[in-house]
């Protein structure tokens, strides 16, 4: 039987302490700051698992798991579950890759789309990359239009332009895109990285009258720049980077304005920006078309009446309305706005003397410095700069071949309801298990800590499945998880209940080792679904079933031996 | 539910894997009409919602009327109303377009560098020559793609391989929306449905999915076997093992042929867990049997099978409760799943008890000696 001063002499011991201890300021860690709330999470978590693990202490067993479904709730209560859009509704459009790529790679790839849908003004827009070869495109409601824009935002090119001084200077479609590519090292002549590219006679021309006398202009380039649009900036978007404390002198605010506004100058399309502040006191904005756009940032009190006053409106999440300065105080004359994601401004590299002298040339380089405090990562850096200018000037081309895979349609209403049925379906399913078990065994003692075990194993696996996303699969998983959880306890209790093979600790130390066996068996059978295959829509399933497994096996099957033994001692 | 049947291991226990043997031979004829599901098979899987209930059969035979080639239309009532969910096949000239932009894409980068190669070498003989004979290949493609789309376009009409690659993006683009334009238009005249989500697999996707499940089929085996060879170290009962858990899959496959179970994505998830589920109970049976000395080996068998058995139950009654939520919601990755898991089970209590057992006592009672208990790796961590 447990005595109560064993109890007592366990929670005091230090090392529970220090568990305890350890959980709670991971939980103050995850409420204050919530934007890292997961990783702090699953960090705390592995640690207090592998402490449990290598610490062989009974009282620590224990206390590691109290600790654990502890913080697991305190996870779900701040950082909250999410569902898939199986359960929360939605469209969900995978695209699938030509072939694997590698990290780096794929964050472009993100990065482009997610670019090119902020550009289109679908900020609702989710986009993740799932294993190596597929990205997921979330949208949280079903508009027929909303998917039709998505897809043909994946489908079809983006616009490059090229803009000097409010002229275009580059059309993308006058670039033959075959000859976009990065320049060997050793042609670089002192740059870290360089992209080449050859242009039709058009462009030829056109750039060479264009560019005439412009040398060290900056050459604004735009991805899908938007016609007929005003922008509307707070101050403090304006001057965010202005004033940034990296900057050795800060920009005045009218050098500022300045800067953005001759950005966004283009003959006969200019982007006119105002000032939120300025203009919501006396707000008397119209649009000049009736297919004028306004670029105003997500959320703000200014929409409602841009609407009724006839705009287009395109929210931008806020840290995109910052434009990015480059200033030299020794010649201001390349002072200039280099990138501002909400208007389709990639970059601005300088003209150098020689190509403004207004005589036609077919092929041109843009190149530049890397930045990283090592080799390596200058190198990677460099890359990575190459690889962004190639799908810049392609229009926003990927990388890699895209093909658009089977898109789920989950009206809202529908998804809600799956939630609520499958959630009771874990409540009859634990009830079902306590029955089992209850005729089984036939002995609260025996029944409660096995229940109370498969509770806390549910709520882990809430909360670290939740932290990411929780679909059909995922769900599902879960279900199964509960029944894999009940099994293990049924070898220890079975091995322990037979009184006569010789002593606890042989016993158990039997009964670990069929556990040990059949998880790694297991676990092992799945990994290559989970690790090698990248079928995203059952890796839910998949993660749920080995994390139950290994969750089991680490942290809640010895605390249930420690608490068993007692038991029946 | 204490269980009280009688050791089936007393009397002469090798006539018991008569059973599994026959439950895999009658399997094993039912296996070839397991039907793959879209995502293996490629096509078009339509769920509509309606509020009133639809004729499926006649609804298929309007739509193969119409020339869709429909292989299955079910309708069913769901928390929300009625549901009808009608599964196409994939259309050829869908799968050929795919094809051709394929072959176009692959091309296009080489063929826009030759033209870049007559403009910069001023329209020398030689690079327009070879830029000629290049684009003639892709604009045979071209060609095609765009007859398929329905335009009437010709590829040297179009003069600059940049406008082209439009072009062609935009064909094969027309050819899928036009597709699935017309389907849905078809649809809506034969059912009256509130919502409708189209669930498109190409032809590229399911070889994809294809692939890739027999390349997680071919390393899950290798990694399990050895798994199994090294915790056991003798070649009898790793073998008996392994068997359990093939005969298990395969009267599993067996029983989604009979019940027309499809196999989907999830289904294969769940045959792959249930090789871990089977194994479980290999493992406990084999591990109690040859790693322990005490009691009689029959003994051990049977107080093993009184273990698993109220294992098996308690996982059965989970994909019970999952199978119930399939029924109510009609989700089909939670009936994929949980169909084949109970299906697995049941066919695992055949396959360890009547087939693993007799094998390892058979082992164990002719020469094969009980093992020195070694720990199997991992198992130093839990020891004090």
């Amino acid at each position: 039987m447990i005595r109560k001063e064993e109890i007592i002499a366990g929670a005091k011991a230090r090392e529970v302490i220090a568990v305890f201890l350890f959980a709670a300021i991971a939980c103050a860690a995850m409420f204050l700051d919530k934007p890292h709330g997961v990783p702090i999470f699953v960090a705390a978590l592995v640690a207090i698992a592998v402490a449990a693990v290598f610490i062989k202490r009974d009282s620590l067993r224990i206390a590691a798991l109290l600790a654990i479904v502890f913080l697991s709730a305190f996870s779900i209560a701040s950082n909250g579950v999410k569902f898939g859009i199986d359960f929360s509704g939605g469209v969900r459009i995978p695209v699938l890759l030509a072939q694997p790529v590698d990290s780096t790679t794929m964050e472009e790839m993100v990065n482009t789309i997610k670019t090119r849908a902020a550009s289109f003004g679908l900020s609702e827009v989710k986009v993740r990359p799932i294993g190596d070869s597929e990205i997921y495109v979330e949208l949280p409601a079903s508009s027929p239009q909303l998917v039709s824009d998505v897809e043909s935002l994946l489908s079809k090119q983006g616009v490059y332009r090229g803009i000097v001084d409010g002229q275009v200077a580059v059309k993308g479609e006058e670039i033959y895109t075959g000859t976009i590519m990065k320049i060997p090292s050793q042609y670089l002549q002192g740059a870290d990285w360089g992209v080449s590219f050859t242009v039709t006679q058009s462009g030829a021309q056109r750039f060479a009258t264009v560019a005439k006398g412009k040398g060290n202009y900056p050459l604004f380039m735009y991805l899908d720049r938007p016609a007929d649009s005003i922008i509307i900036l707070t101050e403090k978007q304006l001057m965010a980077d202005a004033t940034n404390k990296s900057r050795v002198v800060p920009i005045s605010r009218s050098r500022a304005l300045q800067l953005a506004q001759s950005a966004l100058a283009l003959d006969g399309d200019n982007i006119t920006i105002y000032i939120e502040e300025e203009i919501s006191g006396n707000f008397s904005l119209s649009p000049s078309t009736n297919k004028t756009r306004a670029i105003v940032t997500a959320g703000s009190a200014l929409i409602p009446k841009l609407k009724s006053a006839g705009f287009g409106v395109v929210e931008v999440a806020d840290v995109e309305m910052h434009p990015k300065y480059v200033t030299s105080p020794e010649n201001p004359l390349t002072d200039a706005v280099t990138s501002w994601k909400a208007v389709g401004l990639m970059s601005a590299p300088r003209l150098v003397p020689s190509v403004t002298e207004g005589i036609p040339n077919f092929s041109y380089t843009i190149n530049g410095p890397a930045e990283g405090s090592t080799a390596a990562l200058k190198a990677a850096d460099a890359l990575k700069k190459e690889k962004e200018l190639e799908s810049l000037l392609k229009g926003g081309a990927l990388p890699v071949q895209i093909s658009i895979g089977s898109k789920t349609v989950i009206p809202a209403p529908l998804g809600e309801e799956f939630l609520r049925l499958s959630l009771i379906g874990i409540a009859f399913s634990l009830l079902a298990i306590a029955i089992m078990v209850a005729l089984r065994y036939r002995h609260l003692q025996i029944i409660l800590p096995m229940l109370f075990i498969s509770f806390a194993e549910l709520v882990i696996l809430l909360a670290i499945l939740g932290s990411f996303t929780i679909d059909l699969a995922g769900m599902a998983g879960i279900l199964a998880a509960i029944g894999v959880g009940v099994d293990a306890q049924i070898i220890v209790t079975d091995e322990l209940l037979k009184k006569e093979n010789g002593e606890m600790r042989k016993r158990l130390e039997k009964a670990f080792s069929i556990i040990t066996t059949s998880v790694m068996v297991a676990v092992v059978a799945m990994l290559p679904l989970l690790f090698l295959s990248g079928l995203v829509e059952i890796i839910g399933f998949a993660t749920a079933t080995v994390l139950g497994s290994l969750l089991g096996l680490f942290i809640s099957r010895p605390a249930y031996a420690v608490i068993a033994e007692h038991l029946f001692e | 539910m204490q269980l009280t049947a009688p050791n089936p291991y007393s009397g002469n226990y090798k006539l018991l894997v008569i059973v599994p043997i026959l439950l895999m031979l009658v399997s094993l004829a039912f296996i070839p009409s397991v039907k793959r599901g879209v995502d293996f098979k490629g096509g078009t899987l339509v769920t509509m919602q309606t509020s009133e209930m639809v004729d499926a059969e006649s609804l298929k035979s309007e739509l193969s009327a119409k020339g869709y080639q429909v292989s299955s239309a079910k309708s069913m009532k769901n928390p929300s109303g009625y549901e009808v969910e009608v599964e196409i096949e994939r259309d050829e000239s869908l799968t050929r377009a795919e094809d051709l932009k394929t072959a176009f894409f692959e091309k296009i980068d080489e063929v826009s560098r030759l033209e870049s190669d007559v403009t910069v070498s001023n329209g020398s003989s030689d690079a327009i020559a070879k830029y000629i004979e290049a684009r003639a290949a892709i604009d045979k493609t071209s060609d095609e793609l765009f007859m398929i789309s329905g335009s009437s376009l010709k590829a040297s009409e179009v003069t600059s391989t940049n406008d082209l690659k439009t072009k062609v993006s935009e064909a094969y683009r027309v050819t899928i929306d036009s597709y699935s334009a017309k389907l849905s238009a078809m649809l809506s005249t034969l059912v009256n449905y509130e919502s409708a989500s189209f669930n498109e697999v190409s032809a590229s996707l399911s070889a994809k999915f294809i692939d890739k499940a027999f390349m997680v089929v071919v390393y899950s085996t290798i990694f399990v076997s050895i798994v199994v060879f090294i915790i056991f170290r003798s070649i009898i009962p790793s073998i008996a093992v392994l068997l359990g858990a093939a005969c298990d899959i395969i009267i599993a496959l067996g029983a989604m042929g009979i019940f027309g179970i499809p196999l989907t994505l999830a289904s294969f998830a769940a045959l792959l867990m249930l090789v871990g589920f089977s194994l479980d109970t290999d493992v406990l049976l084999t591990m109690r049997v040859i790693k322990r000395k005490e009691g009689a080996p029959r003994e051990r068998a049977y107080d093993a099978m009184k273990t698993g058995m109220t294992m098996s139950t308690a996982l059965m009654l989970s994909f019970l409760c999952l199978f119930i939520l399939a029924s109510v919601t009609h989700i089909n990755t939670y009936y994929e799943i949980s169909a084949v898991a109970l299906a697995g089970l049941v066919a695992d209590l055949f396959a360890t008890w009547l087939l693993n057992g007799p094998i390892v006592l058979w082992y164990l009672e002719h020469g094969g000696k009980a093992d020195e208990e070694h720990k199997p790796f991992l198992s130093s961590i839990f020891s004090n």
